[in-house]
C-alpha cells in the first residue's frame, strides 16, 4: 500500500507540470493581454512593448514556462501583474485560509444536516415521509445562492437584527452564520439524495436481509449492515467536496462581504494575471490529485476488501 | 486625477455583472454611464459593525492595485493615492487647477518654461523636508522605465526630456526640462506652449515621493507608503480592510476626521448601510423607487451625485463598410430616439448626447448641432448612401464587452430602432473585456457598444484631440479629416483659452456632422444615500481628496 501512495505521489508533479502547460499556453495564446487591460484607452504599442520586455513577457513561450516553473518548483509563484509589487502568495494565502474555514463549516453543516435527513428517508421507504424528505432537500437544492444570501440577510441581518449583514470575523464570529448556512444548505441536500440511494440499495441487499431473517436487531441491521456500506459512495463524494475546501464561492464572499479567494479568481482571469491564475489553478489540481489519494485510502477503511496496489 | 480612458464597464460588467451576480441586488447604478458615477469604490464594506459615531468614516472599497502613484493606472487606486500624496498643483472641485505643494509659479512669455515656488513649511509624513529636489527626482522616478509607469509619457512626455529617459530603456536617467533651481525653486520645460500641461500635472503620475525614503527603504517603502497627502496609510489588508489616518503633518488644513476605514471584502452595501455597518453607498435603479419614497426613513438620506464627465458612445470604423460611407453613418444617427430610451429604460438617469465635450466641462458648448432623432431625414439618408440596398449591405456586426450574455438595454433598443425606421439589420456579439479591448486597440472592430471615455483632465484637449486626432491611438474607428486635424494642431499651441475652446469646438462640430461616433449618453445625476451624522462630503466628478473637509458630527 505504501508503495502505491508512493507511486501516486511521485505521479503528481507530472500532473501539474502538464497542468501548468496548458494553463501558460492557453493563456499566452488566448485573446487578450494583461498589459493592454491596464493600459485601457492609454494603449499605445510603444509603451506596451516596453512594459512587456521588462516584465519578461516577450520572451519565447517556452522560456517563460520553464523559467515559471523553475521558481514555482521552489514555491516563488512571481509577483502580481495587476497588484503590483504583490507576491502571488501573499496575495492568496491569507483569502485561501479565510475560503477554507467558511468552507469546513459549510461542509460540517452539510454532512450534520444532509446525512441524518438521508437515512431517515431511506429508513422510511415506502411511506409519506419520504418523498416529503425528498422533496425538501430537492427545493434547497434548487434555490440559487443569489436568492438564498438576500433571502437570509433581509430576514436575519435587516428585519431580526441577529447578526451584521456583511463581513469576516473567522470561524467563532457570528458573520460567518448566513454564509455557512448559504453554502451548506444546498451541499446537505446533495447529502441526503446520496445517501437516501445508497442506503435503499444497501437495504435491499442479500445479507440485509440475512441479517434481518437471523434475528439482528434492526438498530444493529441499519447501523453495522447497513450504513457503513452505503457510506462508500459518500466518501467520493466528501472526497471531491475536500479537494474544493480551496476554493472560493464568488457569490456568497461577494454578498456576504468575506475576503475568500473567489473574487480573485475571477478577476485575474478577466485582467489576464497569469501569475495568479496559475497559482490558483495548480493548487486546485494538487487538491484534487490529493483528494483523490485520500478518498482511495479511505475505501479501504470503509469496504476492508478495497485493497489498494 | 481622473479616471482613466474609462470605459464604463469596467465597473459595470467587472463590478455589477461578476461581483453582484444578479443585478437586482446590485447597489451600482446600472445603467449606460451611471456606474462609476457613484464615487469610485462605494463597493466593497467595513470591518467594524461597531455602531457609527466615532470620528471615522466607514466606505466600501475594493483594493487598490497599488500605491504607488507613478503606477496607476485605475480610478480606485487614483481615488486613495491622491489623500496620501500630494503634487504641485490640485484641482478644486469646480476643476479649477489651484496650487498644492507649489505656492505660486510663474509661466515665460513663450509658455514654455513653468517655474513653481514650493511651500515652505510642506513636509512628509515622517517628518522629512520636501525639497525641489524631491519633485525632480520623482519625475524622473516616472520616466524611467524601471518603474513602470504606463503612462508617464501621456502626462509628462510634454516635459523636455522625459521622451528621451522613456526611450532610452535606462541609459538616460535625467530629465533635461526639469532643474531644482534651489531648495523651493522647481524649474520646469516643456517642448511647446500647452496650457493643458498643468492640468496633467494634477494627475498622480507627478506626484512627489521622498527621495530619501525611497531609496533608504527599497522596494519596501510601498507597504508603508510616505507622502504628502492629508492622510497616511494606518492599514492595509489585502482584501479585507484599508484604513487611512490624518496626516498631522500635512501642510494645509488638516482633516477632521480622524481616519477612513474602507471594507475591502465585499457585502450587499445596500444591507449594511442600512445595518449602520458603513456610512455610505450608491443607490442603484433597482433600489431608486423605494429610497425615493418619502415614507421611507432613507429617503431623508438620499443625496445627489452630481455627473461625471462621460460620454457613451457607439464607434463606427470609418475605414470599413458599410461605415466607410458618411451618408449610412447620418442615416443611423437620425433613426435612434435617444430621449426615449433615456426617459423610459433608464428612468431619467442618463441624458442624451448630441455632441462630444460633456456639459460643464472646460470647453462645453452649447451650440453644437447634433443629428437629432428624425426618421425621414434617417430614411433620406439611407437611401442617397450607397448601401441601400439590404442585399448587398455588408454584415454589420456591433461588438460589445462583458460576458452577462445580455447586451445593455441601450444597445438591444438601439439596434431595434435602427430596423424599424431603417430595415438595417445588425448582429450584436458579446466578448469578453480583454478580448474586446485587444480589438478595439488594433481598430479592428466594425462597430463597438458598450463602451465610452471619461476625462482624464479637465481640458477639452482630453476628448476632441484623444478621440478625434487622426494619428491618435484612442482613435479606434481610424477616423481622418483634415481640417480638424488642422484645428487640433493648432489648438495645442494656442496660448488664449478662449480662442483654444473655440478651436475645439469648430472640429467637434465637424465631427459630429461627419458622424464617426454615434455619440449616446452624459451622465446626469446619480444618487448615493449618506447617513445623517456624516457633513460636509461631497461628490466630486473627478477624483479629488475629498475625506480631510468633512466630519462626523
Amino acid at each position: 500500500m505504501l508503495k502505491y501512495i508512493f507511486k501516486r505521489i511521485i505521479w503528481m508533479p507530472v500532473l501539474l507540470l502538464m497542468v501548468s502547460l496548458i494553463v501558460f499556453f492557453l493563456g499566452v495564446y488566448g485573446p487578450g493581454d494583461p498589459i493592454e487591460v491596464q493600459l485601457g484607452n492609454n494603449y499605445d504599442q510603444e509603451s506596451a512593448d516596453r512594459i512587456r520586455e521588462k516584465m519578461g513577457l516577450n520572451d519565447p513561450v517556452v522560456i517563460q514556462w520553464l523559467n515559471y516553473v523553475r521558481k514555482a518548483a521552489v514555491g516563488d509563484f512571481g509577483e502580481s501583474y495587476v497588484f503590483k509589487n504583490r507576491e502571488v502568495s501573499e496575495l492568496l494565502i491569507p483569502k485561501l485560509i479565510v475560503s477554507a474555514k467558511l468552507n469546513i463549516i459549510s461542509f460540517v453543516i452539510a454532512i450534520a444536516i444532509g446525512t441524518p435527513l438521508g437515512f431517515y428517508a431511506a429508513v422510511h421507504n415506502g411511506t409519506v415521509r419520504d418523498p416529503i424528505v425528498v422533496i425538501f432537500s430537492l427545493v434547497f437544492y434548487a434555490m440559487p445562492v443569489f436568492f438564498t444570501a438576500p433571502f437570509l440577510i433581509l430576514i436575519f441581518a435587516l428585519q431580526l437584527d441577529l447578526v451584521p449583514a456583511a463581513g469576516w470575523g473567522g470561524v467563532f464570529d457570528k458573520r460567518i452564520i448566513l454564509p455557512a448556512i448559504t453554502i451548506g444548505i444546498p451541499g446537505a441536500a446533495v447529502f441526503v439524495r446520496l445517501i437516501r440511494s445508497s442506503m435503499i440499495e444497501v437495504l435491499d441487499t442479500d445479507y440485509v436481509k440475512l441479517a434481518r431473517a437471523k434475528g439482528v436487531s434492526e438498530n444493529k441491521v441499519l447501523w453495522k449492515h447497513a450504513f457503513r456500506n452505503a457510506m462508500l459512495p459518500v466518501v467520493t463524494i466528501m472526497g471531491f467536496s475536500l479537494a474544493g475546501l480551496f476554493g472560493g464561492s464568488l457569490i456568497v464572499e461577494i454578498l456576504f462581504g468575506i475576503p475568500g479567494v473567489g473574487r480573485i479568481s475571477l478577476d485575474s482571469v478577466y485582467s489576464r494575471d497569469y501569475p495568479v491564475i496559475m497559482a490558483i489553478v495548480l493548487l486546485g489540481s494538487s487538491a484534487l490529485v490529493v483528494a483523490n489519494l485520500i478518498i482511495d485510502f479511505l475505501y479501504t477503511l470503509v469496504d476492508p476488501r478495497i485493497e489498494l496496489q | 486625477m481622473f479616471s482613466k480612458f474609462k470605459i464604463i464597464l469596467l465597473s459595470v460588467f467587472l463590478f455589477i455583472m461578476f461581483s453582484c451576480g444578479s443585478d437586482e441586488i446590485s447597489e451600482e447604478n446600472s445603467s449606460v454611464g451611471k456606474s462609476s458615477n457613484v464615487a469610485p469604490g462605494l463597493e466593497s464594506n467595513s470591518g467594524s459593525s461597531s455602531g457609527s459615531k466615532e470620528n471615522v468614516f466607514r466606505i466600501n472599497f475594493s483594493d487598490p492595485p497599488t500605491f504607488d502613484p507613478h503606477l496607476v493606472t485605475d480610478t480606485t487606486s487614483a481615488s486613495i493615492i491622491v489623500e496620501i500624496f500630494s503634487g504641485l498643483v490640485t484641482l478644486n472641485k469646480d476643476l479649477d487647477i489651484i496650487p498644492d505643494l507649489a505656492e505660486s509659479w510663474e509661466v515665460s512669455d513663450d509658455g514654455t518654461v513653468y517655474t513653481f515656488n514650493l511651500r515652505e513649511d510642506i513636509k512628509f509624513s515622517n517628518g522629512e523636508n520636501v525639497t525641489a529636489q524631491d519633485f525632480k527626482w520623482s519625475i524622473e522616478r516616472s520616466a524611467n522605465p524601471d518603474t513602470g509607469s504606463y503612462n508617464a509619457d501621456v502626462y509628462l512626455g510634454d516635459i523636455i526630456g522625459v521622451k528621451e529617459v522613456i526611450d532610452s530603456n535606462g541609459g538616460i536617467q535625467e530629465v533635461e526640462g526639469v532643474k531644482a533651481i534651489d531648495d523651493k525653486t522647481l524649474e520646469i520645460t516643456i517642448d511647446s506652449p500647452k496650457t493643458y500641461f498643468l492640468a496633467k500635472l494634477t494627475y498622480p503620475t507627478a506626484f512627489v515621493l521622498s527621495q530619501k525614503y525611497l531609496e533608504s527603504m527599497g522596494d519596501d517603502w510601498i507597504d508603508s507608503p510616505v507622502g504628502t497627502g492629508p492622510f497616511v496609510l494606518q492599514e492595509y489588508q489585502i482584501g479585507q480592510i484599508l484604513k487611512l489616518k490624518r496626516n498631522d503633518l500635512y501642510w494645509g488644513e488638516k482633516s477632521k476626521v480622524d481616519g477612513v476605514i474602507m471594507n475591502l471584502a465585499g457585502g450587499v452595501s445596500m444591507a449594511m448601510y442600512e445595518n449602520d455597518e458603513i456610512d455610505i453607498t450608491g443607490v442603484g435603479l433597482a433600489d431608486l423607487e423605494r429610497v425615493k419614497d418619502p415614507n421611507d426613513p432613507l429617503s431623508k438620506d438620499l443625496v445627489d451625485v452630481p455627473p461625471q464627465f462621460t460620454l457613451s458612445y457607439i464607434g463606427f470604423n470609418v475605414n470599413m463598410a458599410p461605415f466607410d460611407d458618411e451618408n449610412f453613418r447620418k442615416a443611423l444617427s437620425h433613426a435612434v430616439d435617444k430621449e426615449l430610451i433615456a426617459d423610459k429604460i433608464y428612468s431619467g438617469l442618463t441624458k442624451p448626447a448630441y455632441a462630444v465635450i460633456p456639459p460643464g466641462f472646460p470647453g462645453y458648448s452649447p451650440s453644437i448641432n447634433g443629428l437629432e432623432f428624425n426618421p425621414e431625414l434617417a430614411k433620406d439618408y439611407l437611401s442617397k448612401s450607397k448601401y441601400s440596398d439590404p442585399a448587398t449591405r455588408p454584415r454589420i456586426i456591433v461588438t460589445i464587452p462583458g460576458t452577462g450574455g445580455s447586451p445593455g438595454m441601450d444597445t438591444e433598443v438601439i439596434s431595434d430602432m435602427w430596423r424599424e425606421t431603417l430595415g438595417v439589420e445588425v448582429e450584436i456579439q458579446q466578448v469578453e473585456w480583454a478580448t474586446y479591448l485587444q480589438d478595439m486597440n488594433r481598430k479592428r472592430l466594425q462597430v463597438w457598444a458598450g463602451s465610452g471615455w471619461q476625462a482624464d483632465y479637465p481640458d477639452p484637449q482630453d476628448f476632441i484631440d484623444i478621440l478625434f486626432y487622426s494619428g491618435s491611438d484612442v482613435n479606434h474607428g481610424n477616423y481622418k479629416n483634415e481640417k480638424v486635424d488642422d484645428l487640433i494642431l493648432e489648438a495645442r499651441t494656442e496660448l488664449d483659452q478662449n480662442r483654444r475652446f473655440l478651436l475645439y469646438n469648430q472640429a467637434e462640430q465637424i465631427v459630429v456632422d461627419e458622424a464617426p461616433i454615434f455619440p449616446l449618453w452624459f451622465d446626469t445625476d446619480g444618487y448615493a444615500l449618506v447617513k445623517p451624522w456624516v457633513k460636509g462630503y461631497s461628490f466630486t466628478p473627478i477624483i479629488v481628496p475629498k475625506y480631510k473637509d468633512m466630519y462626523i458630527e
